[in-house]
């Protein structure tokens, strides 16, 4: 009679472990119902009273296998049931993950800032640190002290912005040698860098550009240490393949003078439309140190010597970078800087 | 310059290099004496013939153009439509063939003009860029052979070069001094031929009385009369030797002038003598006050300071730079002076700078001309007018040279060469380049080093010092013998300019708050300026300059950057506008630049710097978030305080606070009154943020709001770098307490969380609002803030009592400094 009940809840069981559809419907069918406190289980095992002593020990080893049976059916089912569910719920929250993501805006530094960084970084190699100076400058700094008097056609070279008879927008960044040289002690390798201004627009000037320079003072300097510098500078700036040539040229400032041209970079030296076809782009200009200017700054001529050459970052940005026209510098358009988060 | 190689011919031998112009281009370019440009004159007038006009019609469908048949000598007639009017049958016309390319790089090609086919163009002075401005076709004399190319019926034969000269080679500006250069660098003889001069028409002297009391300005003048010459049109060799190199022909007196100035670099002037009051001249200070009418009719007031040729009643000539109106060569004129002088040239710079002429005189006394060769270039010119003028040449002529220039010797040595340059130099070859320089050679003594005496040519006033002939050499020699080597290392390395790493710094921190750095001029438009910051002293409060005179510029490019900027605001809006007009609705600025301010104290005296002031600056406007996901709630501006935020505790500055004012009337004009705010940090007010005030984002046809900040960098760079100082993070747990607070909607936030953090003690870690409500059961004029305190213990746990009592702390602060209640 019990025996029977107890395989009517063993059938009953399993066919409702089976019949379950989902974990909670699982645990309502089967883990309340039959193995619960208030459970079909349960109520067997208080009807076992009802055996004799003989008879209680069998039983109850029936009702054991009877239960592990259902458990494990349980277990697996309750596994299965997880498993799809799991699969289910992942499934319904797939993510579209190609639509655009929330918009963290990536900031940008101006070519103009690039190319400095680039090129202080690679002198800095070369034991040199770099200074500034005033944008307002004294005419003696702009000019005289470089070896450039007043009236003198060298002031032609630089049309020049006047504030006042006595102060300058500085034409060049060569008024923070002038500084240097009075202020430091030799030696000195020294960079000078920031806006200059023109008073010249059109579509290749900016009346407010910006320069970079270099300057190296020590007891014996040559050009061959000039051109070897700046050779170095060109590989390091432009490409390692690349050569570098010296023109013989004028500055008020430097003698002997050379203007420096690099092999294009777009075409490695063939010729292209930047170049010219030439094979050669100019990319500034410099010379060793005029003994004047190293005399009115107080340096002892010839114990010193120094050679200085310097770059308009400007054009160095439309060679390196492909900046098509100078005039997008200064448009300060954001389709054009975002392309400088690099 | 333009130089013809035809012309050079003369002098030197450069015939190779017709057929090869770009590697005489080189060999200049190489030494020094860039050239810009080559023109091959007969290769411009390629498909370009004489034509003629076998039929002149009328186009079918238009009033104003002719319908030309035109033989060009090949058999073929060509239909060419034609839009003047002073052509004929029967005219000799020039014709430009489809693919030939008129200056301007103008091709022609077969076209269709109004239906008709045109297969090529009769072409004008103009376009064939013979005149600046030319009226209707050019008509050719009927000799001119059919279908001969245009350059060869015009002699365009020739090659001509624009060379760069440098300021300190005045030497080359000229034909003769040209081919010298080309000669010493290619070693080839340079030779002027000079015709006799005969002199047959009476003295100089008795034609005009000179004196010279201005000897320091003009250190030598020459003067040498011609009678009776015929004024009139030079002959065709002069006139195209002139126009190839872009001068204009206009008598043959004032031909020769300028011709001799372009073979010799020797400028001249010729007087008529009839207009030479009292038959005397002097070279003289002006007279101050009194007026001068220049040649083509500028007229200036003279100082008493300038240099000028005077007769015995007025000025005649600016010296050096423009002869007078008064006294020039008419067309009747007969009897001339010719005057050649050397001026020195600061005299001849100030002048022409303050008047601004610039004239091909004064441009090369500017630059120095050569003392040593005033009387050879007026006896060439005298000869030159006697055989294209005719007339005759006046003997006793004037050469007032009381104090010879002399030349001095530049000492130099091998052993300098060889270091400066930096490769072992050849004594032989030093000596030889000098002499072909034209310099003299002593060569002084030997021993370990030889030491030369070198003395450059008068013609040479560049050449000083020794790095001068170092320079000399080098380039003879060919820069591309110079090795390359690197200076040796081992010098103390120094420090950086404080100013530059900081702003390395900061351009990586704006950019990591996702900006994008902007760079505008330091001068700007005054009026803009103006009408963008309004009252300037509002701007004194933020910490930044109030500037009340922004440095103006004595000769601006235009009134559009006329001034320097007195913030950084103005230009950044101009950005702004310039993105929002092209569509770029969404934008993040910033820019990192100087202001100056125009007052000093002391005036305007050597050593009196301009102040220029270190700023930062933000534009920002337009939603960042993409349009399917939600927008934020925060007003644009108060993206703004994050970047400063972030920005300040990246510099290691956590000692900082926002203020806003109370007063609408101290927020500069160009901000929205109530959305402004004040940063302090460390104490000091640093700069502001804000919003953009509508009536001026209106104004400016900005289409989006527009959230602006400024901040003062030197300030802010005080201090600066800062190390960060570690602590370490406590191990208990963190307890948190909310405390809402119904307060007046004009009680700043930040005031009640500034008493919140001085009044939970050492304990109290954090203060975060984390809701901010108004409407609902919020009476009006209130709103509900809502803190979160977040307490830890670096020893231990917390215990909830402790925790309650230090909550009621804070409470008990604040209710009784403000008019607030807890919710």
């Amino acid at each position: 009679m019990l025996k029977e009940k107890l395989e009517d809840v063993r059938r009953e069981a399993l066919a409702a472990v089976q019949k379950a559809e989902d974990t909670q419907n699982l645990y309502e069918s089967v883990k309340v119902q039959f193995l619960g406190k208030q459970g079909r289980f349960s109520a067997l095992m208080k009807e076992m009273g009802k055996l004799s002593a003989d008879e209680r020990p069998v039983f109850g080893k029936l009702v054991n296998e009877v239960k592990d049976a259902i458990e494990q059916a349980y277990a697996a089912r309750e596994n299965e049931l997880k498993n799809k569910e799991l699969t289910s719920k992942l499934s319904n929250e797939t993510l579209d993950l190609t639509l655009p993501s929330p918009t963290h805006a990536l900031g940008a530094q101006h070519p103009i800032s690039m190319v400095i960084d680039e090129i202080t970084n690679i002198l800095i190699r070369l034991g040199y640190s770099v200074r500034t100076g005033p944008l307002i400058e004294q005419d003696r700094y702009n000019f005289e002290s470089l070896n450039i008097p007043k009236d003198h056609p060298a002031r032609d070279m630089q049309d020049t912005f006047y504030i006042d008879e006595r102060h300058v927008l500085r034409t060049h960044t060569s008024p923070i040698q002038a500084h240097v040289l009075e202020s430091e002690k030799p030696p000195l390798r020294i960079i000078g860098v920031g806006p200059v201004f023109r008073c010249d627009s059109d579509v290749s000037h900016s009346p407010n550009f910006h320069q970079i320079e270099g300057m190296y003072v020590d007891r014996k300097v040559s050009m061959a240490d000039l051109k070897g510098t700046i050779a170095y500078f060109v590989r390091e700036f432009f490409g390692k393949s690349l050569k570098t040539r010296f023109r013989p040229s004028f500055f008020p400032f430097t003698e002997p003078s050379a203007e420096v041209d690099c092999q294009c970079p777009l075409c490695t030296g063939r010729g292209c439309s930047m170049c010219k076809q030439s094979g050669w782009v100019e990319i500034g200009g410099s010379g060793l140190i005029n003994p004047n200017v190293l005399k009115v700054a107080g340096v002892n001529y010839p114990e010193w010597q120094g050679f200085a050459f310097g770059f308009g970052i400007e054009r160095m940005g439309i060679i390196k970078y492909g900046v098509e026209h100078i005039g997008l510098y200064n448009q300060n358009d954001v389709r054009f800087l975002r392309q400088f988060s690099v | 310059m333009k130089i013809s190689l035809k012309w050079l011919q003369d002098y030197v031998d450069v015939s190779e290099f017709f057929a090869k112009p770009q590697e005489l281009s080189n060999l200049l370019t190489s030494a020094g004496l860039e050239v810009e440009g080559v023109e091959n004159l007969a290769k411009a007038f390629d498909k370009v013939v004489v034509g003629h006009i076998l039929e002149k019609g009328q186009h079918p469908d238009a009033d104003r153009l002719s319908l030309c048949q035109v033989a060009t000598g090949s058999g073929i007639v060509h239909q060419i439509v034609c839009g003047a009017q002073n052509h004929k049958q029967n005219d000799r016309v020039v014709v430009a063939l489809p693919g030939a390319v008129l200056p301007g790089n103008f091709e022609i090609k077969l076209a269709k003009v109004r239906g008709v086919e045109s297969g090529g163009m009769l072409c004008s002075e103009k376009e064939l860029g013979l005149k600046a401005e030319s009226e209707g076709i050019f008509i050719l004399p009927e000799a001119a052979p059919i279908g001969k190319p245009f350059a060869e019926y015009m002699g365009f034969d020739d090659v001509v070069f624009d060379i760069k000269v440098t300021p300190n080679r005045s030497d080359c500006l000229s034909h003769f001094g040209l081919a010298r250069e080309i000669a010493a660098i290619l070693g080839r003889p340079c030779e002027l031929k000079l015709d006799t001069l005969t002199e047959g028409g009476g003295s100089t002297r008795e034609m005009v009385k000179l004196t010279v009391p201005s000897t320091d300005l003009c250190p030598r003048y020459c003067g040498r009369g011609v009678r009776g010459v015929k004024v009139g049109p030079s002959p065709d060799w002069m006139k195209k030797r002139l126009e190839a190199v872009g001068l204009n022909a206009i008598n043959n007196v004032v031909d020769v002038t300028n011709y001799v100035m372009l073979e010799l670099g020797q400028p001249l002037h010729a007087f008529d003598v009839r207009e030479i009051k009292g038959g005397k001249l002097s070279v003289d200070r002006s007279k101050a006050g009194e007026t001068f009418t220049t040649l083509d009719g500028t007229e200036i007031k003279l100082s008493g300071t300038e240099l000028t040729i005077r007769d015995g009643e007025r000025a005649v000539a600016l010296a050096g730079i423009v002869g007078g109106k008064n006294s020039g060569i008419q067309d009747d004129t007969q009897d001339i002076f010719i005057e050649a002088a050397y001026f020195t040239p600061v005299a001849v710079r100030q002048t022409a700078r303050k008047f601004g002429i610039e004239t091909d005189s004064s441009y090369r006394f500017a630059r120095g001309t050569n003392p040593d060769a005033v009387a050879l270039a007026m006896n060439r010119a005298a000869v030159l007018i006697q055989k294209v003028a005719g007339g005759n040449i006046c003997g006793e002529h004037y050469d007032n040279y009381p104090d010879p220039v002399k030349r001095t010797a530049i000492e130099i040595a091998l052993s300098t060469l060889t270091e400066r340059l930096g490769y072992p130099v050849d004594r032989d070859q030093f000596a030889t380049w000098m002499e072909r320089l034209g310099c003299l050679v002593e060569e002084k003594k030997t021993g370990n080093d030889v030491v030369w005496h070198i003395t450059p040519p008068s013609f040479r006033q560049d050449l000083h010092l020794d790095v001068d002939l170092v320079e000399e050499f080098g380039r003879l020699n060919g820069y591309q013998n110079i090795p390359e080597t690197l200076p040796p290392t081992g010098m103390m390395p120094t420090d950086h300019d404080p100013q530059y790493i900081f702003e390395v710094r900061l351009r990586r921190l704006f950019q990591a708050q996702g900006l994008l750095q902007a760079i505008n001029y330091a001068f700007i438009s005054s009026k803009f300026q103006e009408r963008v910051l309004g009252s300037y002293e509002k701007l004194a409060g933020f910490g930044l300059r109030a500037i009340h005179q922004p440095v103006t510029l004595m000769n601006p490019l235009t009134e559009e950057l006329n001034v320097m900027r007195t913030s950084l605001v103005p230009s950044l809006l101009k950005s702004v506008q310039h993105n929002s007009r092209h569509g770029n609705a969404v934008g993040r600025l910033f820019e990192l630049g100087f202001v100056f301010d125009g007052k000093r104290g002391g005036g305007a005296t050597e050593g009196n710097s301009y102040l220029q002031e270190w700023h930062g600056a933000m534009a920002i406007w337009g939603e960042q978030t993409d349009l399917w996901q939600k927008k934020s709630s925060a007003a644009l501006v108060y993206e703004l305080k994050t970047a400063l935020e972030n920005i300040l505790k990246s510099l290691g500055i956590t000692k900082f606070s926002w203020s806003q004012p109370t007063d609408a009337q101290s927020v500069p004009d160009f901000l929205h009154p109530g959305q402004c705010a004040q940063l302090i940090a460390e104490g000091k007010p640093i700069g502001f943020i804000g919003t953009l005030h509508p009536v001026l984002q209106d104004e400016l046809k900005i289409r989006e709001t527009v959230a602006l900040s400024e901040i003062n960098l030197d300030r802010l760079m005080q201090g600066q770098p800062r190390s960060p100082k570690a602590k370490s993070p406590s191990n208990f747990p963190a307890v948190e307490r909310d405390i809402a607070l119904q307060m007046p909607k004009n009680l700043p936030a930040a005031d009640v969380e500034t008493t919140i953090r001085k009044s939970g003690g050492d304990l109290l870690q954090e203060v975060r609002v984390f809701d901010v409500f108004e409407g609902g059961n919020v009476p009006t004029g209130q709103r509900s803030v809502a803190f979160r305190l977040i307490f830890q213990d670096l020893k231990g746990t917390l215990e909830d009592a402790q925790v309650n009592s230090l909550r009621d702390q804070v409470v008990k602060a604040v209710t009784e400094k403000f008019p607030v209640s807890v919710r």
